[in-house]
């Protein structure tokens, strides 16, 4: 050990931690605590415990609202988005870390410029493009939108991960025979996963989570994703939030459970991405 | 779209039946009231557009001025002639001069209307019993009843969402106008809209208005009234419909009534809800929609659909329903849809004003002066400049 | 990958396919790389910028026909008192959001990177508000500020804190600041996560050294962590801006960009004009953005030089 932690120092540690994890913790306990409530005692009988407990809201929600149609969409998309993302990501920063050739880094720069586009500029002239596609009101419409938007954060934390590893690992592959294609997959692949992870796992996240373009592309109730699902809850003037707030705790599970078991690889991978990038 | 999803069951089973009668596949899509706009914008733009949809008039009319939708004359004329005619507010609001001479949209039902719930149990003790006559008398019975912060009196929202547009009538029954009579110059800088300002600032100085109306959402109203914080509330009765599923004490504590009326006016602005066909539709399956829109207007189902929906009659014939003449909500829906005042009554209705009404820039006025702290004065001649702003566009 | 005849590159040159030499070969191969991308890119970000700029300066609604107004859009929108008041919002609400966000980060990470029981469960934990989708977080946030049935006001006053309900939402004083803390309590991991990844890495060395020097932990933070960071602390603060610069749900869900217009941010106020059809105006409304993010732009093409 480095030095040795007081007691002082320890108590001031975990104090500050408990302090955290209350913050953290109670907002979200706030919302499973509502999500067992029945409407009639959430507006007449506010509380910080749990009152008349029930899981009427998720019964109503799986059962009469089949929100698991919502999920599967949801999943379906964010998984599309990743996979061909991550693709092509890896694909264009391995070119432009590795490749020489005319105008490289201006289209590495104006690549990373596109992600400042701020969304809302985007939205009228996207539902045209995405309707002459014949693309409007379908899952993997959904998917070419979000893997485009998410494509050039990876690629720019993908090139300070390829950057990192030394070239000379490439190269001896290839002397000893082997084609690029194969140095890439056998070499660059395996030493930059924990980089490619991370990068999925934000695309992930921002593919499961995003609800404007969801909303106006999907106009079928069996398409749309878990966002839009939930924001169909409110209808017209009624906020039902003990519905809302069992889906709300429904769609957060899944990307909670995600984060939990790659949390380690999401550390390393932004870490070793952006430090050497 | 409709705040009811009895109502909303009722009609895609109805469209469905349709469907099968006509050898006709039909696909129903129910969008969010709230997102009807961008979601049409978007459609519009991209080709998309169904067959044939809902909209209220507003959007009716932004639609017609650039030929988004095909006239109905004939169609109106027809599902008149067979439920013993349209009621007056119907003819008054579609006749309005910026759909330009023609019918653009079928109403299926008059809507916009609200209807003032108040609580009897706080109210009585306090000897205000009865329906308040004025908006007025509404601020001296809140006064009279209100507890804080256990519960409030005036349980209107004054924040950046439709139902804030309740204000609009409330200026208008106080004689204000937002526009002139040719409906291009705005006319908000008047005695009328100050005597206005200065009476419900003074209520909302007074504390009279539940905490969080100015940034209250669409259902800010019915939170507030199912927790028992507000004592009175304007509400096109969906509040109705979800105490009488889950809080049967409370509807028993609330009785209904109609707006009241204003030092000027009587304002009680009832608007339609239409069933339109898009320019894009093809002439075979314009036909078609217009035989699913008389399909859909017949008595039998409507009766079964409005004892489940908070709108008021559009037809003669729906008037002899029992659902008008027995539930107390729908009693006062019935009434304001046959004597209320159509649409933007006294002002012209027209796409400068649905602008002004979508901005929500009565509210805002109100907003200006309680949170901003802004004078009535200036907060009046800043609205007036922003509404000018928006009747001049629309007059280029 | 798809194209496995030219991922041979360089031998299949030597071999006199298309009579490459090596460089155009490899430049060839370059370009095929790069095309899913670009082709994407070009489809739904870059054609759809232009031709909303193109229109910004029409008077086009929806469906109607486009007319050149020349900067017509912009002068009106100059004059709004509410567009004047949403670049002050999104501007204070950027600054605050990042800077807490940045002295937050910092902290929890140091802490985190001391000798503490369970790290690993106390990194999940951190986690847990940026797994959940920003709707629900915020949507959640609104729960407990708004005055019926909101946690926070039942506790205050259950409490006897206060005898009338605080108004955490609608009132000008409090509005931004919590639309601030729902931001920051939905952003912060990210930046905790990024720091404490970035402290992982410093050697141990380092720290030893300052150690006998006799730096206490102010000076060791300063002189060796910080320094260390530095470079992911800029990465994180650009792209973090971005995004919080673009967040929608965060304002339109809890207030709505009022009371009056005390949290209007850019975003919201685009989302309305839309409201009345004028998708010119709209347009406008985004566009004048772009200066914004113009700066940002160039920050980071710095940031790359210096790199190069």
């Amino acid at each position: 050990m480095l030095h040795r932690t007081t007691t002082s120092q320890k108590i001031l540690y975990y104090t500050l931690l408990v302090l955290l994890a209350l913050a953290i913790l109670f907002p979200i306990y706030y919302m499973i605590m509502i999500s067992l409530k029945l409407p009639k005692d959430i507006y007449r009988t506010p509380s910080l415990l749990p009152v008349n407990t029930t899981l009427k809201n998720y019964l109503d929600l799986f059962e009469k609202r089949d929100f698991f149609i919502n999920i599967r969409n949801s999943l379906i998309v964010a998984a599309a988005a990743t996979f061909v993302s991550v693709l092509f990501s890896s694909m264009a920063a391995y070119s432009l870390v590795r490749l020489r050739y005319l105008y490289r880094n201006w289209i590495g720069r104006l690549i990373l410029f596109t992600y400042l586009t701020p969304s809302a500029l985007l939205f009228i002239p996207l539902s045209v493009i995405i309707a002459r596609l014949d693309l409007s009101n379908t899952l993997h419409g959904l998917v070419f939108i979000y893997l485009t938007f998410a494509a050039p954060l990876s690629t720019w934390l993908l090139m300070g991960y390829f950057k990192g590893i030394p070239v000379e690992l490439e190269e001896q592959a290839r002397v000893d025979g082997g084609t690029r294609f194969q140095a890439f997959y056998r070499i660059l692949l395996p030493l930059s996963a924990p980089g490619m992870i991370a990068v999925s796992v934000f695309t992930f996240t921002a593919a499961w989570n995003e609800f404007l373009f969801a909303l106006i592309f999907i106009t079928s109730p069996k398409l749309q994703t878990v966002p839009v699902a939930i924001s169909y809850l409110i209808t017209g003037d009624v906020f039902r939030w003990g519905l809302i707030m069992a889906g709300a705790v429904s769609s957060a599970v899944p990307v909670m459970i995600l984060y939990y078991l790659a949390q380690r690889f999401v550390v390393q991978g932004l870490a070793a991405g952006a430090v050497k990038g | 779209m409709i705040f009811s999803e009895e109502a909303n069951d009722a009609v895609v089973e109805r469209i469905e039946e349709w469907g099968a009668m006509k050898g006709v596949d039909v696909e129903v899509v129910m969008i969010n009231e709230n997102e009807t706009v961008q979601r049409i914008s978007a459609a519009i733009e991209a080709g998309t557009m169904p067959d044939a949809f809902d909209l209220g008039v507003d959007f009716a009319l932004l639609l017609s001025q650039t030929g988004q939708l095909q006239a109905l004359d004939d169609l109106y004329q027809q599902i008149g002639d067979a439920h013993g005619g349209w009621l007056d507010a119907m003819d008054a609001i579609l006749a309005s001069t910026d759909f330009g001479g023609a019918i653009y949209g079928i109403p299926y039902a008059a809507s916009g209307i609200n209807v003032l719930y108040r609580r009897v149990d706080v109210l009585e003790p306090v000897g205000e019993a009865d329906a308040p006559a004025t908006w007025q008398e509404i601020a001296v019975n809140s006064a009279a009843g209100q507890d804080p912060p256990s519960h409030y009196g005036m349980g209107f929202a004054l924040s950046n969402v439709g139902d804030a547009n309740l204000t609009t009538t409330m200026l208008q029954s106080w004689g204000g106008r937002i526009a002139d009579d040719a409906g291009t110059t705005c006319t908000l800088d008047s005695p009328e809209t100050r005597a206005f300002l200065e009476w419900i600032t003074g209520a909302f100085a007074d504390g009279l208005f539940p905490p969080g109306v100015t940034t209250w959402d669409g259902g800010g109203d019915n939170t507030a009234y199912q927790s028992g914080n507000a004592l009175f509330i304007a509400n096109p009765g969906s509040v109705y419909l979800n105490i009488r599923e889950n809080d049967p004490e409370l509807l028993e504590a609330t009785r209904f009534s109609g707006l009241p009326a204003g030092p000027a006016m009587h304002i009680v602005p009832v608007t339609a809800k239409l069933r339109g066909i898009p320019a894009s539709t093809s002439p075979e399956k314009t036909e078609l929609a217009k035989d699913l829109f008389a399909f859909l207007a017949e008595d039998e189902f409507m009766e079964q659909y409005m004892s489940a929906a908070i709108y008021g009659p559009a037809l003669d014939s729906q008037l002899e329903f029992a659902v008008f003449n027995e539930s107390p909500v729908h009693i006062g829906l019935a009434d304001a849809a046959l004597n209320g005042t159509p649409g933007t009554f006294p002002d012209v209705d027209n796409a400068a004003l649905a602008e002004y009404q979508t901005n929500f820039l009565t509210p805002r006025m109100i907003q200006r002066i309680v949170v901003d702290n802004l004078s009535i004065d200036d907060s009046i001649a800043e609205t007036q400049a922003a509404c000018q702003a928006i009747y001049d566009k629309h007059n280029q | 990958m798809a194209q496995p005849n030219l991922t041979r590159g360089p031998r299949a040159a030597r071999g006199g396919w298309l009579r490459l030499n090596q460089r155009q070969s490899e430049g060839l191969f370059g370009y095929i790389l790069l095309a899913p991308i670009v082709v994407c890119l070009a489809t739904l970000v870059v054609y759809p910028f232009f031709f909303a700029i193109y229109i910004s300066f029409t008077n086009r609604m929806i469906g109607g026909q486009a007319e050149y107004i020349g900067l017509g859009n912009y002068l009106y929108l100059m004059r709004q008192p509410d567009f004047v008041a949403s670049v002050r919002n999104t501007v204070v609400l950027v600054f605050f959001v990042q800077l807490i966000k940045l002295v937050l980060g910092l902290g929890i990470a140091t802490l985190l990177n001391q000798p503490i029981r369970f790290r690993q469960f106390w990194r999940g934990l951190i986690l847990l508000p940026w797994a959940m989708p920003a709707f629900v977080a915020f949507i959640t946030w609104k729960l407990l500020l708004v005055p019926q049935g909101g946690a926070f006001n039942f506790i205050l006053i259950e409490l006897g804190l206060v005898n009338t309900h605080v108004e955490f939402l609608s009132s000008k004083a409090l509005a931004m600041p919590s639309v601030i803390t729902a931001s920051v309590w939905r952003g912060f991991p990210f930046w905790v996560i990024s720091f404490l990844a970035a402290m992982q890495t410093v050697p141990k060395e380092l720290y030893e050294a300052a150690v006998l020097d006799g730096a206490n932990a102010w000076a060791r933070f300063r002189n060796v962590t910080l320094p260390s960071i530095r470079h992911i602390v800029l990465v994180v603060i650009l792209v973090s801006t971005i995004w919080t610069t673009n967040s929608f749900e965060a304002v339109f869900l809890m207030t709505g960009g009022g009371p009056s217009n005390a949290t209007l941010t850019f975003p919201v106020l685009a989302y309305y004009s839309l409201q009345s059809l004028q998708i010119g105006e709209a347009a406008a409304v985004s566009v004048a953005l772009l200066p914004v993010f113009a700066v940002l732009a160039l920050i980071i093409a710095v940031l790359l030089q210096r790199e190069n």
